[in-house]
């Protein structure tokens, strides 16, 4: 043994060999896991999750980020007229409907005309009222045609500048935090279904509603409701339900929305066809009159002037029985209390 | 070999301080916790039924000992919460068993309260579940040309009822029976009670 | 030629023993122990000083501190919002509001007499007429956490800052014993006379139980055990027995059906319902739906409650799954005949129906819908939806099979 041993410069050197040579492993272990390559029965880490819906997607903020203050409480109580729209702004809802009876999720779903892709849109021109809509504009629309206001206690929808509207716009440019503007969103709208070549059938519409959207809405269509009479399953027809005017009214539209969306957890599990038939067979049904039927024009000038070049029954007969009449008025208004004093 | 003693000191001190880590610790430990109140002792029925059980080898196909959800899924079998110490203070010796070719049956009263399923299971488990293989146990009846006054008769559907007569129940099934539907730890667990974390503290640690 | 020993084949140790150096262990061999030491050590950093209580314990400890009741905030958020909204507007024409209403403003006694005892039969609330079905809260909560919500309903729809304490409470739910639910507004206009008029409370005509059935549910017969036995004196259940009072008729018939035919399999029910005709069956559902029974239901499977609650009333579209509600009716009530309540099930055998599902061992849902939704859920979220459902009070008494009514202006 000399003083100038060998061995301890070497086991100085193999030590720093040895903590490097481990962190490397430590380090490639890492990367792996945090990779994804190793397979979750070695990893013990459960499988996350895969997105049902498609990633591409917006995704809007999560409730848990409403902030506090006025905002956040405009934003909830636009949420809550969103999502009760019969009760928070029941005296302008002349039907049983909500907005999130079509919008659903919240207003949140892709293909479910979510209110992140719509906000970005307004204004803009509209050919249905041939005028610039402001959202206002566009959700006035909705009290109109969607929700019967017609039939409510007020009797119209909420004038320009009420707060209802204040509360459901929040609610939107809310939902729209960070999504571009003026621009055609993934998932907007409720999408397209090509009309298929031989056309729609009643007959097979008929059959398609009895087996796959029955169960829910009621072999009726008038829907269903819990022991305390709160509706659970929209109507999709009848004076309870959206009227003539409305988008939904339109196969088209109906069939985009079913064929996405219905029967719920379930969307695309109906053929373009299937979608298309039951689409028919649905907006087949009378519903209340569309509203901008004034006195004195008939449905035949209706369907002229706005139902032209559309896929609806609206003015045409099915069976010898003109389609678009319109069911009757109610003797009280939608929602007025019984019982006066 | 002239140096036994520190061999046999440390020998001596190794078996020590397993002893007092393995079976002495854990006993004060167990000890010292509270009997669950809604913890029933056995009544002699009851005692005998579970001398029935010990003696028909059930635990040799069925443990008593239901796991924590993070190791097994037997809160939805229906088996009942994680079992405790305090579960067993009433049985010498435990039945806990390591085999579980059927069910666990800790909670099996809570699970199956009827005593008629449990007699018409006994007598033939085919006569409800055609794929079991649990043994039949037809020695804890008899056959009957007609059930007498107190006569526990075994409900069977025509393909595993007799010929000609009932079958009744003899005190042993009735006996078996009686312990089965007193096998009910489905009380929350003590609060104090000691037992088996599972991975759980892995998750809801740090 | 013999070899001389020379002096470099000296042994100069006689003694010497062989030995052998100490050999140098391999690198990788070292690499994989030094990586092996500093994952050790970091495993046990990440997870020492957790806390020794598990989810399970803590879900299984039912009885909380009775100091330490959540806020009536919280407690309204949680389980009153549902149907009555989180700002108490209620739902029009079918859940009576509690903003505006004359019933908070009697006083948070009058509150927690409601929350003890729930509501059956016809009120009328702000010149709306409801058909009242409000489930009991008593199995539910204590008589602290009555008190703070009695007391915030009635300071925050009510206007009443006067407050109940606790004591007041235990001697309302001492004297409601027995009592069943408020037979609607009349009811409880005549033990508070500061209400407006009430509707008058008709009591539905009852059909009685056949003997037949009655003797079927508790006595059995010969090739049926007697549905009691199992599923308890009062349909309730129990572990993975399912609870039964409540459910519709419709729906409890289309079971025990399935189970004849084996379009749902199970041992125990397919060797019952061979033995029951159409008329035991039609008698049973309806005896079953009838029975308004406390939840004796509790989350014991130490689910997440919180995710439970999110899956029940939000749902999670990224695994396809809506809300639980948005089929089976707000707050689990259920809607016949297709879609069975939920509310005060029992936790063990929700869980279990969502893995038949999923698994496929259950396949009798209308267009498979839960075989679909179940199978988004993971075992974790069945068990946390499982919890959460056992956890609400069970369904009140009322008719079965409404269907949305049209809007004639008397009702939607």
């Amino acid at each position: 043994m000399t003083s100038e041993n060998p061995e301890t410069g070497r086991t100085v050197k193999r030590t720093i060999y040895a903590l490097a040579g481990g962190l490397v492993l430590v380090a490639a272990g890492a990367l792996a896991l945090e990779s994804g390559l190793v397979p979750g029965w070695i990893s013990g880490r459960a499988k996350v999750a895969q997105s049902a819906t498609d990633p591409t997607y917006f995704q809007p903020p999560t409730e848990a980020e409403i902030p506090d203050g006025p905002n956040g409480d405009a934003i909830r109580r636009g949420r809550e007229i969103f999502m009760n729209t019969a009760t928070n702004a029941g005296e302008f809802v002349g039907n049983g409907l909500a907005c999130a009876n079509c919008h659903l999720d919240a207003g949140k779903e892709p293909l479910s005309a979510p209110m992140w892709a719509a906000w970005g849109q307004y204004p803009k021109y509209r050919g249905k009222n041939k005028m610039i809509n402001t959202m206002e504009d566009r959700v006035m629309g909705c009290f109109t045609y969607s929700m019967n206001a017609q039939h409510s206690v007020a009797g119209h929808p909420p004038p320009h500048g009420h707060d209802i509207y204040r509360d459901l716009e929040i609610y939107f440019s809310w939902l729209a935090t960070g999504a571009p503007n003026r621009t055609k969103m993934a998932g907007a709208g409720f999408g397209t279904v090509a009309k298929p070549e031989g056309g729609y059938s009643l007959e097979r519409g008929k059959a398609v509603f009895a087996e796959n959207c029955a169960v829910c809405h009621g072999a009726d269509g008038q829907g269903q409701t819990d022991i305390n009479g709160r509706i659970v399953f929209p109507p999709l027809w009848g004076p309870n339900s959206f009227n003539w005017g409305a988008g939904m009214g339109r196969i088209n539209t109906a069939a985009a929305f079913i064929k996405h969306n219905m029967p719920l957890s379930q969307p695309g599990k109906l053929t373009d066809q299937q979608a298309w038939d039951v689409a028919a067979y649905i907006d087949s049904h009378e519903r209340p009159k569309d509203p901008r039927q004034k006195s004195g024009m008939s449905v035949e000038e209706v369907r002229a002037t706005f139902h032209k070049n559309e896929d609806s029954w609206y003015g045409k007969e099915i069976d010898g029985v003109l389609v678009g009449v319109g069911t009757p008025e109610p003797e009280r208004p939608v929602g007025a209390p019984e019982n006066e004093g | 070999m002239n140096r036994y003693l520190p061999l046999a000191l440390l020998a001596f001190g190794i078996l020590a301080f397993a002893t007092l880590m393995l079976v002495i610790a854990p006993g004060v430990q167990i000890a010292r916790h509270s009997v669950p109140p809604q913890l029933e002792p056995y009544t002699e029925q009851q005692a005998r039924g579970r001398a029935q059980y010990v003696g028909l080898g059930c635990v040799y196909c069925h443990s008593q000992q239901p796991r924590s959800p993070d190791q097994a899924p037997d809160g939805e079998r229906g088996w009942g919460r994680p079992a405790v110490a305090a579960d067993y203070v009433y049985d010498q010796p435990h039945q806990l068993g390591t085999m579980r070719t059927g069910p666990d049956l800790l909670n099996v009263g809570a699970r199956l309260p009827s005593e008629a399923w449990q007699l018409t299971h006994l007598y033939q488990p085919r006569a409800i579940f055609g794929w079991s293989v649990m043994p039949a146990y037809p020695f804890l009846f008899e056959i009957k040309p007609a059930a007498e006054p107190g006569d526990t008769v075994v409900v069977l559907p025509e393909a595993f009822a007799p010929e000609a007569g009932v079958v009744v129940a003899r005190q042993e099934a009735l006996d078996l029976t009686a312990y089965l539907l007193s096998l009910d730890r489905t009380y929350p667990a003590p609060a104090d009670a000691l037992r088996d974390e599972g991975y759980a503290t892995m998750e809801s640690g740090s | 030629m013999t070899r001389k020993p020379t002096s470099s084949d000296h042994i100069v140790d006689e003694k010497f023993e062989p030995w052998e150096r100490n050999g140098r262990m391999p690198l990788p061999v070292v690499w994989v122990a030094v990586a092996l030491a500093i994952w050790g050590t970091g495993t046990l950093l990440t997870t020492s000083g957790g806390a020794p209580e598990t989810a399970v314990e803590a879900a299984v400890q039912q009885d909380r501190p009775v100091d330490a009741p959540d806020s009536g905030a919280a407690l309204f958020a949680a389980n009153c919002a549902t149907c009555h909204q989180p700002n108490g507007s209620g739902v029009r024409l079918a859940v009576p509001p509690l903003r505006g209403s004359e019933f908070p403003a009697q006083g948070p006694e009058l509150v927690a007499n409601v929350l003890l005892r729930g509501i059956d039969g016809p009120i009328r609330v702000d010149g709306h007429d409801y058909d009242g079905h409000m489930p009991s809260f008593s199995a539910a909560f204590g008589d602290a956490e009555i008190a703070e919500l009695a007391s915030y309903v009635a300071a925050t729809f009510g206007d009443r800052d006067d407050g109940v304490d606790t004591a007041t409470v235990a001697d309302l739910r001492a004297r409601a014993v027995g009592q069943g639910t408020w037979s609607g507004g009349e009811a409880l206009a005549a033990a508070y006379p500061g209400l407006p008029p009430q509707p008058a409370f008709s009591s539905a005509s009852v059909t009685p139980v056949s003997a037949d059935v009655s003797a079927l549910i508790f006595e059995g017969r010969d090739d049926v055990w007697a549905c009691a036995s199992c599923h308890g004196d009062l349909g309730q259940g129990v572990e993975n027995t399912p609870r039964l009072s409540g459910l519709s008729a419709d729906y409890i018939a289309k079971q025990l059906r399935d189970f004849q035919t084996g379009t749902r399999a199970n041992e125990h029910m397919s060797f019952v319902a061979k033995g029951l005709t159409e008329a035991d069956i039609a008698g049973l559902g309806a005896y079953y739906a009838g029975l308004s029974v406390p939840s004796t239901a509790a989350p014991i499977l130490g689910g997440d409650l919180k995710r439970g609650e999110t899956l029940a009333l939000v749902g999670d579209w990224d695994l396809g799954v809506p809300a639980c509600f948005s089929c089976h009716g707000p707050s689990g009530f259920g809607v016949a005949p297709n879609f069975p309540a939920l509310s005060a099930q029992q936790a063990p055998y929700t869980a279990s129906q969502l893995a038949a599902w999923a698994g496929g061992h259950r396949a009798n849902s209308p267009l498979s819908l839960m075989d679909q939704i179940s199978k988004g859920l993971s075992t974790d979220d069945r068990r946390a939806v499982a919890d959460y459902l056992a956890s609400l009070p069970a369904v009140p008494a009322g008719s079965t099979g409404a269907v949305a009514k049209e809007g004639d202006g008397h009702d939607l």
